[in-house]
């Protein structure tokens, strides 16, 4: 059989990770992704023991988590699954459900700092209140022209889905902004 | 300019691309007799009210949602925003 080695999304054998001052930035190669569309009228199912969410919300159990996109839709993830979609498929046989494990890259900022610093880096990001995107808190917004998934895994924790073929680009605007950001905190910090 | 989503409340207008007047979505019935008039009206005419009108805007980089949004053609104030869906299946008015 031939011996193929995985690459993550940013082309290495490791996930990145990068410490920008009091921010860490880490690549999240074996978050598993699949996408759940109720059919219509269906009730809604509770894969995996999670209480699906409603708009704008996510919610974790375990190894698994799931995030509202869309009416009577949600994302849901997995740690280090490699066929998510077909675990779904037999949790919840009537509805439709897509593997997208590979159309996506995740990244995850956090921060030493506290939940002000995570606000300071939302408002250059992306135009939503932070103080309303709290912990729990999940949507589908545009961040430098590129579409993405933000959810709030916790006050000090963004994480950040997006295409796949953007991670690059995906990266350089979170370290950016990262750096920036730090660099705005030592300069308020400094006498 | 922040447009008030039912669902997700106030997000960027930047997110949503504009489809046009809200009467799009009453599709004249196609076996009527006079379907051929009635579609002519249906794709080209269109009021142009300076003033109140309500249009049809889709989420794009959001929940992919169609809204009904009442906005004022001249001061461009956001009136309002509905579910489409709902309007349509007369949940809202």
């Amino acid at each position: 059989m031939t011996d193929l080695i995985p690459l993550t999304a940013l082309g290495c054998t490791a996930a990145r990770h990068e410490k920008i001052g009091a921010f860490h930035l880490t690549e999240r190669p074996n978050l598993a992704l699949a996408s759940l569309s109720l059919r219509k009228g269906q009730a809604v199912p509770s894969p995996f023991g999670l209480v699906l969410p409603g708009p704008g919300q996510a919610v974790w159990s375990g190894d698994h988590g799931a995030f509202w996109t869309g009416r009577d839709q949600w994302m849901i993830e997995a740690n280090g699954q490699t066929d998510l979609a077909a675990l779904l498929k037999a949790a919840v046989p009537n509805a439709s459900i897509t593997e997208q494990t590979d159309g996506f890259a995740a990244f995850e900022l956090t921060t030493e700092q506290g939940a002000d610093a995570i606000d300071e880096v939302m408002r250059k990001l992306v135009n939503l209140d932070p103080h309303a995107f709290e912990a729990g808190s999940a949507t589908r917004t545009t961040l430098d022209h590129i579409s993405v998934f933000l959810i709030r895994r916790a006050p000090d924790k963004l994480s950040v889905i997006g295409m796949r073929t953007y991670a690059a680009a995906l990266w350089h605007a979170l370290a950016q902004v990262a750096r920036r950001t730090d660099a705005d905190i030592d300069a308020r910090l400094s006498p | 300019m922040l447009i008030p989503h039912p669902l997700l409340g106030p997000r960027d207008a930047q997110e949503f691309i504009y489809l046009g007047d809200a009467t799009l979505m009453h599709r004249p019935d196609a076996t009527r007799p006079d379907a051929e008039a009635a579609f002519c009206d249906y794709v080209f005419l269109r009021h142009n009210p300076a003033g109140v009108h309500r249009e049809l805007w889709f989420h794009e980089a959001g929940d992919r949602s169609w809204l009904v949004v009442t906005r004022n053609t001249v001061t461009h104030e956001i009136i309002g925003a509905e579910l489409a869906c709902d309007v349509k299946l007369g949940v809202t008015q």
